[in-house]
């Protein structure tokens, strides 16, 4: 009875139910609302990396015609909260600027233009202070704290395994390695913003905004506002990229919300490109200092890394970015293979840069790319090939559930099956010979592997600790199925999938059940979107409540068919007794009937088809896994890396929807192609952000990202519909595939790949030092 | 990333521009607009008055005039880049214009005000130092003519004279026979020359180079003609070996600059490596 018979539209290629508004450019996001009255905001952000604020003049700037107010923290002093730290940003900086971009003073005017001018004109006096910039200095409190009451390590853990120094210690072979990655961010398409309508006569708010969690962001508003829960309505309509960027809560939306509430106006505040790149959350900026000991044959005993992450100069409520990078790199380090032992130390430290949060796949890509770079070195120092290696060091399937040393308990995965399908897809011996011949004319061309595996569907992420999802459906007197759901989509298809899922549990057609999302009046309450949580969470929820309805629909077919509730199929639209296709009604009765008809009802039931449904799946994470193969070819007299090929086996559980599962990898793998090659946030010495336009901020375009093939194992979980979640494993597989390539295009001339981004100027030295050296030796 | 405010202004003759840029000091002309208007968005750039000079219908057009191709200051990139005269008998011109920014920059971007922003990474001013360049300007005291040496004085700052306007370009063409190309290094956002090198040679029956102008941009503040290189070459005999070692001079007549994509280092050798790349594309046989 709980089997659905025929899943007819999970696992299908259902084309997007969202699409048709999104290409057809009738997609609403926060900026295309308009209220008439609006008042627009423009900050004053701090162009210094620490300074103290002598004094803020907004004489002038209040003069400017149109402008309605200029606030500084004194009119509107208001913290974020930061419990565990007691470093809570000031929604408008406080005495003190700590990063350049921080917002000193926020313009509201009757139009940007006019808020613009008016904050060309506030005069700021700034004392200014040495700025903190390099991470390891910041550990000695080098050359200052950010924050005077506290030393600017602010986290410090070490986890080692019984027995690692002997494992260690008693290693054939030893090498080590340190890898740096420099801070990136997840550019989002449309930037942050929001739109806050005061209702003066209920007194109640309504925030439009682009946001992953609404109604995270809904009991943020109303305790930082000071107002009930119920009398914020958050909004979130059309996101145009979120990536976990928009999963954070941020001083600007405090501002705005205050602002409507006391001028009594809409206010809305859209972010331009700088300051998304200012002061959107930044990610990455991590070092790790790994030692590998290893035996003959290649198989990795003990692994040592001792990491510190830099998260700038605050911490994002719930979520301090470095912390976040860290734990999820270390806990991750031994990937998919058998390595016993590990000893890690985390220091995680403040520093005058902006705040540090959730990127796409957070510490993931990081950990992975070590692990990956750890068996490569493994086989170049044993002179072994990369693949041989890691056979020997992979979890099989017989290890399942495996434990890993750093405490995480894998359920079931394809590692192995998933390499050689990849190492099939380029028919990989023959590539090995093609690459000795184009080395010989002077091509330099690699290929690099990353077998990762991507916790998902934890019960903490970036989107909170709401370890479980709600799904709300409404069978309308037509038939058609509203389905209201707590996750926060920002292009992720929650339209179709959550609709195939359900759709599938009441035997209807996928476009007969309309989901809504994003609207707490209409949502349940929801952790949102962020971790990989949606698709088994929000997805197992979606069943769930489908289940509900479906019981309920067949329980009342049971009734008017005369037919015992086991015999009804419900399916193609129909309830109808099993055997006996002729006795049938359709859905649509039925929904009549629950509403209108209720004379006919069971004895007991009650009116309508209305269901909620929560769920939390058994286990505390369930872990994707796959192979990435890059294939890259180097021009060593420019530098310039070009993906020749590209190759994913991915293992995602049950698919949903293959199409919208390619998609997502798709989008991972161009955004690892620009964390591998392009992405770069650079502070300078004074601690000033020199990337600071998409001019700067290298991103890939279509050029650079090459026709990948994809192809899916489905290895079920144990949750709902053995769905796992896989909206960041492409882009924690990508940049450790990429540089792996790269280090093996160039290991004729010894180069190993150790710090992303790789810029082709390094490599341009990279080639010449090796060839002085040769023509030394 | 919104402009302060500023007056607009249509003008129907170039006359009517230059009185506009007379009676307003803080006056720009705008023709396309790709350069102009992005440093306005990021207040860059606060032009009071914009005179827009884009509807001046005889400032469009190319055309041979003896020994010279006369291209109209507001005739667009991509009308060059397509024009059959220009293709036939200046490609590194066709080239250049055809690698200018993207297809929509192309549309609206114009060799006028292109080498009138003088953005030291912009494409076509190594192809008007290859050939002489000249321009045609008027301005308050009449025509006049400004030749391409020592026209650039440095990022975005010009000879040209105060509250003048381009009419046209004129480039020399070079003897028969001459093959010519340009090739560059784009930056991966901008589009813009990393190094651009605009080269052209003639190689006489019995091998000997008897015309040769290369010239880089993108490598410093200002654009050069590649003095060293045309002077290793010229009346040399064609070889790899040759052509490798006048390559090495490529930094030498250049102010070479490092920014956040490229360092001074890397940027000299990628002059060595482009140059190396266009000569082999001029002075290859067959």
């Amino acid at each position: 009875m709980s089997e659905v018979l025929k899943p007819q539209f999970t696992g299908a290629r259902v084309t997007r139910l969202e699409d048709a508004r999104l290409l057809r450019g009738q997609a609403r996001y926060v900026d295309d609302f308009e209220y008439p009255g609006t008042l627009e905001v423009a900050f004053l952000r701090s162009n210094r990396a620490a300074a103290r604020i002598q004094s803020v003049d907004v004489t002038e700037a209040l003069a400017v015609p149109g402008v309605k107010a200029v606030w500084t923290f004194a009119d509107c002093p208001i913290t974020l909260p930061d419990r565990p730290f007691q470093v809570g940003q000031p929604v408008l900086a406080r005495d003190e600027v700590r990063f350049v971009g921080e917002p000193v003073a926020a313009v509201i005017a009757d139009s940007r233009y006019r808020a613009e001018d008016a904050v060309e004109k506030i005069r700021v006096q700034y004392e200014p202070l040495p700025a903190v910039v390099d991470s390891r200095a910041a550990l000695a409190d080098q050359p200052r704290r950010v924050h005077e009451h506290r030393p600017n390590r602010f986290l410090h853990k070490t986890h080692v395994t019984d027995g690692f120094n002997e494992a260690f210690q008693s290693a054939p072979h030893h090498l080590e390695l340190t890898f740096r990655w420099n801070r990136q961010t997840g550019v989002t398409m449309e930037t942050r913003g929001c739109l806050a309508l005061p209702d003066p006569v209920s007194g109640r708010l309504t925030v439009y905004a682009g946001h992953q969690s609404p109604h995270g962001l809904r009991g943020m508003l109303a305790r930082l506002l000071k107002l009930p829960e119920h009398q914020v309505r958050v909004v979130v309509p059309e996101v145009g990229g979120g990536f976990g960027i928009k999963a954070m809560f941020y001083p600007e939306y405090v501002v705005v919300a205050e602002a409507a509430r006391r001028l009594g106006r809409p206010v809305k505040w859209i972010g331009d490109r700088m300051e998304s790149l200012l002061a959107d959350a930044h990610a990455r900026d991590a070092i790790h200092e790994v030692a590998v000991a290893y035996d003959d044959e290649g198989r990795i005993l003990a692994v040592r890394d001792h990491v510190i992450g830099d998260t700038g100069a605050y911490a994002f409520p719930g979520f301090p970015g470095a912390v976040g990078e860290a734990n999820w790199a270390t806990e991750m380090l031994t990937g998919p293979y058998k390595i016993p032992h590990v000893s890690i130390e985390i220091e995680c430290v403040f520093s005058n840069k902006a705040p540090l949060g959730p990127y796409r796949g957070v510490g993931g890509p990081i950990g992975a790319q070590v692990q990956e770079a750890i068996v490569d070195a493994v086989a170049r120092a044993l002179g072994k090939d990369p693949v041989e290696v890691r056979r020997a060091n992979l979890i099989g399937p017989e290890d399942f559930p495996y434990h890993t040393p750093t405490g995480k308990v894998y359920d079931p995965g394809s590692y192995g099956e998933s390499l050689e399908r990849a190492l099939a897809l380029v028919d990989y011996e023959r590539f090995r010979k093609d690459q000795e011949q184009w080395r010989a004319q002077g091509r330099y061309v690699g290929l690099g592997l990353c077998v990762f595996v991507e916790p998902s569907a934890m019960a903490e992420s970036e989107a909170g600790s709401i370890p479980y999802e709600a799904v709300t459906l409404r069978m309308e007197p037509s038939g058609v199925v509203t389905a209201a759901v707590g996750t926060g989509p920002t292009g992720q298809g929650h339209e179709t999938t959550f609709a195939q899922l359900i759709a599938d549990q009441l035997g209807i057609d996928v476009k007969d059940v309309v989901v809504l999302h994003g609207d707490t009046d209409s949502a349940p309450f929801g952790g949102g979107t962020g971790g990989s949580r949606s698709g088994t969470i929000g997805g197992g929820a979606a069943i769930r409540a489908g289940q509900a309805l479906r019981r309920k629909l067949t329980q009342l077919a049971a009734h008017l068919l005369e037919a015992a509730e086991e015999d009804i199929r419900l399916e193609a639209g129909k309830a109808f007794v099993a055997g006996v296709p002729a006795r049938s009604i359709t859905i649509r009765d039925l929904a009549r009937t629950a509403y209108t008809d209720v004379a006919r009802l069971p004895e007991g039931m009650q009116p309508g088809l209305e269901v909620v449904a929560r769920y939390q799946p058994p286990g505390a994470a369930t872990y994707s896994n796959g192979t990435h193969l890059a294939v890259v070819e180097v021009d060593v007299e420019t530098g310039f890396v070009k993906v020749l090929d590209y190759v994913v086996v991915n293992d995602c559980g049950v698919l949903v929807n293959p199409m919208i599962v390619e998609g997502q990898i798709h989008g991972g793998v161009a955004q690892g192609i620009g964390s591998a090659l392009l992405e770069e946030l650079r502070y300078d010495e004074n601690g000033q952000l020199t990337t600071t336009s998409l001019m700067d901020y290298l991103l890939p375009t279509a050029e650079d990202v090459p026709r990948m093939r994809v192809e899916h194992i489905q290895t079920p979980s144990a949750s709902e519909g053995g769905i796992k979640g896989m909206g960041e494993g492409s882009l924690i597989a990508a940049p450790g595939a990429i540089a792996a390539a790269v280090s093996d295009a160039l290991a004729p001339f010894g180069v190993f790949v150790t710090e992303l981004p790789i810029r082709p100027q390094q490599i341009v030295a990279w080639v010449q030092a090796a060839k002085t050296e040769a023509q030394a030796g | 990333m919104i402009p302060s405010a500023f007056a607009y202004e249509r003008v129907q003759t170039v006359e009517q521009a230059v009185r506009a840029l007379q009676a307003n000091p803080g006056a720009k002309l705008l023709a396309g607009g790709h350069s102009l208007i992005p440093l306005m968005k990021m207040r860059l750039a606060t032009p009071t008055r914009l005179v827009d000079i884009s509807g001046i219908r005889e400032l469009r057009g190319v055309w041979k005039k003896d020994d010279r191709l006369v291209i109209g200051a507001l005739t667009t990139h991509r009308e060059i880049a397509t024009d059959r005269v220009v293709r036939t008998h200046l490609p590194a011109l066709a080239e250049a214009a055809s690698r200018v920014g993207d297809l929509q920059v192309r549309n609206r971007g114009t060799i006028g005000g292109n080498l009138a922003h003088a953005d030291p990474s912009s494409d076509l001013p190594a192809v008007a130092l290859a050939f002489d360049a000249v321009f045609d300007v008027l301005g308050p005291e009449g025509m006049q003519t400004v030749p391409i040496d020592g026209y650039f004085l440095g990022p975005l700052v010009t000879a040209l004279p105060e509250n003048s306007v381009i009419t046209a370009v004129s480039l020399k063409l070079p003897p028969s026979g001459t093959r010519s190309t340009y090739v560059k290094y784009p930056h991966p956002a901008s589009g813009y020359a990393v190094v651009g090198v605009a080269a052209a040679a003639r190689v006489e029956p019995d091998g000997v180079i008897d015309f040769v102008r290369v010239a880089v941009t993108g490598a410093g503040d200002v654009p050069y003609r590649a003095q060293a290189v045309e002077d290793a070459l010229l009346g040399q005999h064609v070889s790899d070996d040759l052509i490798r070692e006048a390559a090495a001079h490529a930094a030498d007549d250049g102010s070479i600059s490092g920014d956040l994509f490229a360092s001074e280092a890397y940027r000299r050798h990628l002059c060595s490596v482009y140059v190396e790349r266009a000569l082999r594309k001029v002075l290859s046989r067959g």
